[in-house]
């Protein structure tokens, strides 16, 4: 006993030494407010503390990991509002919910399932407010105000005192201002068309963004009548009903001076999000401004997306372009015949989709650890020169010859062709060719591959979202270069989009948003075979097939791989 | 690299957390977790590893040693950051007795993790040799899960689960849940026959 109470007072000391080591840099009062933020954020979504070094963490009581691998974020979320995933419940961790009582809402994970698993996912449900100190303490030993503990998924972060205090500051400013462009009462929305868009393209996406707000107004006028009738709302409802109003943003001349315009739009008059946007341009300078502005912007119809693993504010359906040339990195990879990179010729077009669909391509080559295939850019007029194409192609008998080029060399393809080697392939874009893919002639359209970022399968759902398709929607040749603009925005508006909406409730950040919306189920969709989510994932249909045509003036897709190629 | 101060602090601490709080789970005597002892007929499946590598399910799993399984995801919150530090942890208790256990990762996302992304994932927690992660065609993954009796339809209603192979008899001893690194080591242990 005595022996015990000898090594708790020794704990003790030690304990209250190790909590006020001199901080290694000023104290926090001596920081500027703007430097203890971005510390803090350091802390919070990158593990990293102050000095630089990994923060430490014990993890399941006993496991000691640093936090590098798994930071706050990473439950948490970044808007800190908490997460609900397979039966755990991360609550919020922002300053204005933890200072006061919170009772955790019951979940479906609370209950015992049939085969008698235990919850172990939800341990404190009920606690009153914490302050600076008993948060410190939460954080450090894993227990609430009231001596409630943790279960073993939060970790525990022993903390220095100044370290701590910069966390604590970051967690009270922390999503503490609601985001501009919503109140309690109003969303207001955007979109973006640069000027290069026909005006029937600019319809396309228009419509269905308009029926949208009109329905949101609509709604909101049937809910204000029956609450004058005296229904009593549900919470959920309560939030889910709100004044609408959408913003054109007109983006006119250079790419270069996008910017300027877009802060003007934006200075005088806020939105809360970007609702998809089009453009045949490059994206960069749109994605560049959301990132800089924190706005997000969701799924602009855009075949040159910014292609990046650290993306956070635009949501886009897929990588455009790159998709497609990723996939026939990884479709090429599978063929036993084309172990030899010098048996693979790509040949691409001077132009923006070109290179999109050789920086895909790339991309994943280097990826997968394969040498260099040998790369031609030409000019538009160089494609069609018989003599100079010839003189490339006779350089080696290629195998496999990745033409990343519009239609204008179609007429040229069998003679082409006749340079291979025997079994040698072609591989184009069906999204670059468009509407004139069917004009490869039928005698070489075995020897043809194409990339076919788009549904396969016979969809049956809402089409456009106006009503309900009884009879399977079919892919079929007429869907060649149908650039999906009110279907794609259709299902951006009422599948991804509004269920993110309807479940921030009264917490109007932005960033909440985009968490929210990261944390969605699969959707299958009329497009894609698939959408699929996760926080930071921001390209969320993932495939793309190779296929190719079958006989006929209105020819069969025939798929020949899978969605995901591997 | 280590701060000999930094870690004894933290192991004071722990100690700390330990005697302080007698309610702590280090503490805790009932099992937060549900264990059986099952029989599965794995698919023959090729998955494909972190380096690209083709593997074959049915014969990574035999052999004289047992394998750890879990399904994770690149960019899942909150479970799967737990899962693998079970798995870190494991890999340096065991080491510290000269053992080095078979871990294998799936990912139930196969479309977006990419070995690229699941190689950086095996980085991040600092893995050593001899935990692979592996990705494969989404019917592959399905069927594996549903072989393991673990099938969900969408990774986001996914649940803790490690499962053990004994090289015996080939059965698999089934956690279900989130355990401490010490019942972790004591599972494993259990069917190392030590
Ligand atoms: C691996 C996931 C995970 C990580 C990482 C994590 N947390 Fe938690 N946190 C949780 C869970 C789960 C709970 C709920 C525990 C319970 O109710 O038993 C929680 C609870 C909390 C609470 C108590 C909230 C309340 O209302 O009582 C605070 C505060 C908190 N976490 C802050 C943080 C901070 C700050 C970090 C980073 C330094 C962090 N957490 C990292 C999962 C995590």
């Amino acid at each position: 006993m005595k022996y015990i109470d000898t090594l708790l007072l020794f704990l003790l000391l030690t304990s209250l030494f190790l909590f006020n080591v001199p901080p290694s840099h000023a104290a926090p009062g001596a920081l500027q407010k703007a430097e203890i933020i971005r510390l803090g954020e350091q802390m919070y979504r990158q593990g990293i503390l102050p000095s630089g070094k990994p923060m430490p963490a014990f993890i399941r009581g006993d496991v000691e990991v640093d936090s590098s691998a798994f930071s706050c974020s990473s439950c948490h979320l970044r808007a800190g509002l908490g997460s609900y995933e397979g039966g755990v419940v991360t609550p919020p961790t922002t300053g204005s919910k933890l200072y006061k009582p919170y009772r955790r809402p019951p979940s479906m994970g609370d209950t015992m399932d049939q085969s008698g698993r235990h919850i172990y996912a939800k341990t404190v449900q009920e606690r009153p407010a914490y302050n600076r100190t008993t948060l410190a303490s939460a954080m450090r030993f894993g227990v609430d105000p009231v001596g409630q503990t943790f279960n073993d998924v939060m970790p525990r972060y022993p903390l220095s005192d100044s370290d701590m205090s910069i966390l604590i500051d970051y967690l009270e400013a922390l999503s503490s201002q609601p985001s501009p462009g919503a109140s309690s009462t109003e969303f207001r929305f955007a979109t973006i068309i640069t000027d290069d868009v026909t005006p029937q393209d600019r319809q396309a996406l228009l419509m269905p963004l308009q029926n949208f707000i009109d329905r949101k107004n609509q709604q909101l006028a049937m809910y204000s009548d029956f609450i004058k009738f005296g229904y009593i709302p549900t919470a959920e409802m309560k939030y889910a009903f709100r004044k609408a109003s959408l913003d054109i943003w007109m983006l006119k001349g250079p790419p270069a001076t996008w910017q300027k315009q877009l802060t003007a739009y934006s200075t005088k008059k806020p939105v809360f999000a970007v609702l998809g946007g089009i453009s045949n341009q490059n994206w960069k300078p749109v994605h560049d401004f959301c990132e800089s502005e924190r706005l997000p912007c969701l799924f602009p119809i855009t075949n040159f997306p910014v292609v990046s693993e650290t993306g956070w504010y635009t949501y886009y359906f897929n990588k455009g372009y790159a998709q497609e040339g990723e996939a026939t990195a990884r479709y090429l990879n599978r063929q036993e015949s084309l172990r030899d990179e010098k048996a693979i010729l790509q040949i691409v077009q001077d132009s923006e989709a070109g290179k999109a669909l050789a920086a895909g391509f790339q991309s994943v080559w280097k990826e997968i650890d394969r040498l260099p295939v040998t790369t031609v850019t030409l000019t538009a007029a160089q494609l069609t020169d018989q003599g100079g194409m010839n003189k490339i192609l006779s350089t080696h008998s290629y195998t496999a010859l990745l033409l990343w080029t519009d239609a204008r060399l179609l007429p040229n393809l069998k003679t082409m062709i006749s340079r291979l080697s025997d079994q040698g392939i072609v591989v184009m874009s069906s999204e670059y060719l468009g509407k004139n893919m069917a004009a490869i002639s039928e005698n070489v359209r075995d020897r043809v591959l194409l990339t076919w970022p788009y549904r396969l399968t016979p969809y049956v759902g809402p089409k456009t979202g106006q009503f309900d398709a009884k009879v399977p929607t079919l892919t079929s040749a007429k869907d060649y270069g149908d650039r999906r603009i009110t279907s794609r925005s259709v299902t951006m508006l009422l599948q991804a989009t509004l269920q993110g909406l309807n479940r921030i409730y009264d917490n109007l950040y932005r960033d909440h948003l985009l968490d929210v919306m990261s944390m969605q189920m699969d959707l299958t969709v009329r497009d894609y075979e698939r959408l699929s989510f996760g926080p930071g994932q921001r390209y969320v249909s993932k495939g793309c097939y190779i296929i190719q045509l079958g006989p006929g003036a209105d020819p069969a897709l025939i798929p020949r791989s899978e969605w995901v190629v591997q | 690299m280590i701060n000999p101060f930094k870690t004894i602090a933290s192991l004071l601490l722990l100690v700390l957390m330990t005697v302080m709080l007698p309610s702590s789970p280090v503490h805790a005597e009932s099992k937060k977790y549900k264990r059986t002892v099952e029989h599965y007929t794995l698919p023959n499946v090729t998955l494909i590893n972190q380096d690209g590598k083709k593997v074959s399910l049915q014969s990574l799993v035999k052999g004289d040693t047992p394998i750890v399984v879990t399904f994770i995801y690149g960019t899942c919150t909150t479970i799967c950051p737990v899962l693998s530090a079970g798995f870190v942890n494991l890999q340096s208790k065991l080491a510290a007795t000269g053992q080095s256990p078979r871990l294998f990762s799936i990912t139930i996302d196969p479309e977006n993790d990419t070995p690229k992304v699941m190689k950086e994932y095996l980085k991040r927690f600092r893995a050593k040799p001899g935990w692979d992660f592996a990705t494969g065609s989404r019917a592959d993954i399905d069927a594996v899960m549903k072989a393991f009796n673990a099938y969900i339809p969408d990774k986001m209603s996914h649940y803790p689960l490690n499962l053990i192979r004994n090289p015996k008899d080939g059965s698999w001893v089934r956690l279900f849940g989130i355990m401490s690194s010490r019942e972790f080591l004591e599972e494993y242990q259990g069917v190392v026959g030590k």
